[in-house]
């Protein structure tokens, strides 16, 4: 039972996040709201039993990634998002959304069997895993970020040509 | 000889090769157009002179599927002879007096193209067979009147008298072509030989509609009342042009086509009857008309309707060959009287006749040949249209006492405007400004020619009405003498109302009203014109405004408005905003889930 | 299944925020929603699957390819507000 309320909660947290990155026009509100989502994120990780998974999520998001948005607002000094209010594109967008997420669900529901926390998902499996069988994806994905990181680089320094 | 008599297909072939290689050429050919378009009328001639002695028929095909033919037929009997002859000997005239009138004209290498075309045109109407190649030489022909009334296509008086002749032609070929498709239905055929002898048989209702029809087409090609206001206003061609087409051989078509399809007309009374009305109608009309004209190629165009009546009026008394010989004298004195107006217009400067007199010191020559053409208008022996005239008028007298009268009233106001005509130009004190010369022989040998066999062609009367199946009646005397007396009194009363001193005499108010009213065609012209044409042109109009425009342009432009709009919807879509364009995939997705998720339920 | 539902909602309402707003940090914002959003889910099949420690290792690799293209992102955004593009409809032309 309490398992469910803490879902239930998480749910909440997450979603709340979730809205206030869509809806808010203060870009400082949205970093919070970023950050409570992806805090709801990875609680909901812990909820299924993936304590790693949960652990990592805070780091390299919440840690990294949010941090990064916040420098690249404060140093860019964007504060807020002048908007009009809701052009009719928003409605429409709003209805394909909803229409998304229902297909979603229709196309899916029967192929996840009721699923809940489980238990046993040590690192240390995880890391039989990641060095074992899935090795070379592992690899792949080392390159992939440094692949990542000199692009980011590349970007930023180059385009002063004009 | 026998070459010529076996392929008189010939007579439409050579001409139509020299109009083509004269078109093809048309910068090129310069002053040898005349010599080479020769060739046309030439083997006419030949083929014409060689077929006088047997018929020769036969045929082409032309187009072949599968199990049918087309078959285009020809036919040279003793009447398609006699026109080849008519038609080679004229054209050959008007080519060769053209050389002289026509040369410094600019567009000498198409008049003798057109020329040629006619003559091929005409050619074939002549030796057809079946009605279809007949109607289209009939209708070729037409086109080439078209064309040559309209020469001088940058005048609009011109443009619009061409306009005017193939209108009104143009009802009169309707009218044959209903003819053809009553004959098509009643025999299932169009070859001639068919349907001619079906003649006999057919329910009469049939045979008089279908003679009708083709009295109309005939009606409209001869301009006979009330289809005759084209050829006044066909003057407006060179006069060569006038000789060939409007006196001797396109206006003789329809003659001659009623004695191609005589059967028809023979088992039709109706049809006979109201060829007489006409005719006689037709000619003591217009020779009322031709008294009262100014100018010297209008005395022509009306005297040729006139003597076209009499040719009607003859085929309506069922002497078709007596109509044939009359053709034939007036080919020649008709051809005659217009070469030598030309020769006037060319030496004198004018067309006017109150501006002419005197001419006949100036250029004797000329003037000797005219009078040539006068006389045998006139109907003074032995003058061969005394010859052709007088059996006319017999013939017609044996049918209807007062056709017969009538036409002896046409002949005595024939004879008066051609006296009259003559001294006018001719006689007299000199009116115009500057002084006359003669013509050059290029110009005058085909006159001599012409004059030559308008005095001498009444011999040949009876052996071509025996050639043509019908006995020349010897002269009745009664009949000829009369004829001769009206001739002169018309000619002494004509000579005397062209006296110098009746220029200045003060004409009586009823004699000027009278005057101006035969001037004008006794209104025709008017009242067609009125009624007829502004009626036509005003729903021509409304439906070009109400169908064309509103409808069918507005179904058109709307179509093309339409696709315009739907594609600048779809422009839209390529706006360059990657919102836009998200959006847009999100939307696929949703559907192809969605379809995805309906199909496998 | 209500984790289902979760979970698609929040793809759903990610791909909102990617097609209205008009900011574009908010637009890469509403991408980590997305992302977020499509693990959860994956997270959830693993959970009920047959080897939910390989499924963490999968979702580990999500996560490292995510924060990867979150840099790459940031590092377009700077350039282009560099030459004083920050808003979607600045950002029609493909040039420069």
């Amino acid at each position: 039972m309490s398992t469910t309320l803490l879902w239930w909660g998480l749910a909440a947290l997450t979603l709340a996040g979730a809205a206030v990155v869509l809806l808010t026009r203060e870009m400082m509100r949205m970093i919070i709201g970023l950050g409570a989502f992806l805090l709801g994120i990875a609680g909901l990780y812990a909820w299924f039993g993936f304590g790693l998974l949960a652990v990592a999520e805070l780091f390299v998001y919440v840690g990294g990634v949010l941090v990064l948005f916040l420098l690249a607002i404060t140093a860019m000094g964007r504060d807020s998002d002048s908007r009009a209010i809701a052009r009719h594109f928003d409605i429409g967008a709003a209805v394909i959304c909803a229409g998304l997420a229902v297909a979603l669900v229709l196309a899916l529901q029967g192929l996840l069997p009721a699923s809940g926390p489980v238990a046993g998902v040590t690192v240390e499996k995880t890391a039989d895993a990641l060095l074992g069988a899935w090795l070379p994806q592992f690899e792949i994905a080392g390159v992939v970020l440094l692949a990542g990181l000199a692009a980011a680089l590349a970007i930023v320094q180059g385009g002063d040509d004009e | 000889m026998s070459l010529l008599r076996s392929a008189p297909y010939l007579v439409v072939l050579v001409p139509l090769i020299v109009a083509a290689a004269l078109a093809a050429g048309i910068r090129v050919w310069g002053r040898a157009s005349a010599w080479v378009a020769l060739l046309g009328p030439l083997t006419l001639l030949a083929v014409g002179v060689a077929s006088l002695g047997g018929r020769t028929s036969g045929s082409l095909t032309w187009l072949r599927v599968g199990e049918r033919a087309m078959v285009v037929g020809y036919n040279t009997d003793a009447l398609a002879a006699v026109m080849l002859v008519v038609v080679g000997v004229v054209a050959a005239c008007v080519m060769v007096f053209s050389i002289g009138y026509m040369h410094d004209d600019k567009g000498y290498v198409r008049y003798y193209a057109l020329l040629s075309l006619f003559t091929a045109a005409m050619a074939g109407l002549v030796i057809a067979a079946d009605l279809v190649s007949l109607f289209v030489a009939w209708e070729l022909v037409g086109a080439c009147s078209f064309l040559l009334i309209g020469f001088w296509y940058e005048k609009p008086s011109a443009a619009e008298a061409a306009r005017k002749a193939f209108m009104v032609t143009r009802v009169g070929d309707a009218a044959l072509l209903l003819g053809m498709a009553v004959l098509w239905r009643a025999t299932g055929s169009l070859d001639l030989a068919v349907v001619l002898g079906k003649a006999g048989s057919m329910a009469p209702a049939v045979v008089t509609a279908a003679a009708i029809c083709v009295l109309l087409g005939a009606m409209g090609k001869s301009a006979q009342f009330p289809l005759h206001m084209w050829l006044p206003d066909a003057m407006e061609g060179p006069t060569p042009v006038s000789a060939l087409i409007h006196a001797a051989t396109m206006v003789a078509a329809g003659v001659f086509l009623i004695a191609r399809v005589w059967p028809l007309f023979a088992a039709a009374p109706a049809a006979r009857e109201m060829a007489l009305v006409v005719g006689t109608i037709t000619a003591l009309g217009a020779a009322t008309v031709a008294l009262a004209q100014r100018d010297i190629k209008k005395v022509l165009a009306w005297s040729t309707i006139s003597q076209l009546g009499f040719m009607f009026a003859a085929l309506g008394a069922g002497a078709w060959p007596v109509a044939i010989f009359h053709l034939v004298t007036h080919a020649a004195f008709k051809a005659l009287l217009f070469l030598t107006a030309g020769s006037v217009i060319h030496g004198s400067g004018t067309q006017d006749l109150r501006e002419m007199g005197g001419l006949a010191k100036r250029m004797p020559l000329t003037a000797a040949c005219w009078i040539a053409g006068a006389v045998s208008l006139a109907g003074i022996p032995p003058a061969a249209g005394f010859f052709s005239k007088d059996e006319v008028v017999a013939s017609v007298m044996h049918a209807s006492p007062w056709a017969g009268v009538a036409l002896f009233a046409a002949s005595a106001l024939t004879a008066a405007y051609a006296a009259r005509t003559t001294r006018l130009a001719f006689f007299g004190a000199s009116r115009g400004e500057k002084p006359a010369h003669e013509s050059p022989w290029t110009m005058l040998g085909p006159l001599v020619l012409l004059a030559v066999g308008a005095l001498v062609l009444g011999a040949v009367g009876a052996p071509l009405l025996s050639a043509l199946g019908a006995e020349s009646e010897p002269l009745s005397l009664p009949i000829a003498g009369t004829a001769v007396v009206l001739a002169l009194m018309g000619a002494a009363l004509g000579w005397r109302s062209a006296r110098p001193e009746a220029a200045a005499q003060e004409l009586s108010d009823t004699w000027r009203s009278l005057t101006r009213a035969a001037f004008s065609g006794w209104g025709v012209d008017a009242f067609v014109t009125r009624f007829v044409v502004r009626p036509t042109t005003a729903i021509a109009r409304a439906t070009d405004a109400m169908g064309d425009r509103l409808l069918i342009d507005g179904i058109a432009e709307g179509v093309a408005s339409l696709a315009s709009r739907v594609g600048g919807l779809f422009a839209e879509v390529q706006s360059g905003d990657g919102q836009w364009y998200a959006a847009l995939m999100a939307t696929g997705v949703v559907l192809f889930i969605a379809a995805a998720v309906w199909l496998v339920r | 299944m209500t984790t289902l539902v979760l979970a698609c909602v929040i793809v759903a309402a990610g791909l909102y925020g990617v097609l209205s707003r008009r900011d574009l940090v908010a637009v890469l914002a509403s991408v980590e929603v997305m992302l977020g959003g499509a693990s959860l889910l994956l997270v959830a099949y693993a959970a009920a699957g047959a080897a939910p420690a390989a499924g963490q290792g999968y979702a580990l690799f999500v996560l490292a390819v995510g924060a990867a293209e979150a840099a790459v992102g940031i590092a377009l955004l700077v350039s282009l507000v560099r030459r004083g593009r920050s808003r979607t409809d600045q950002i029609r032309e493909v040039r420069g």
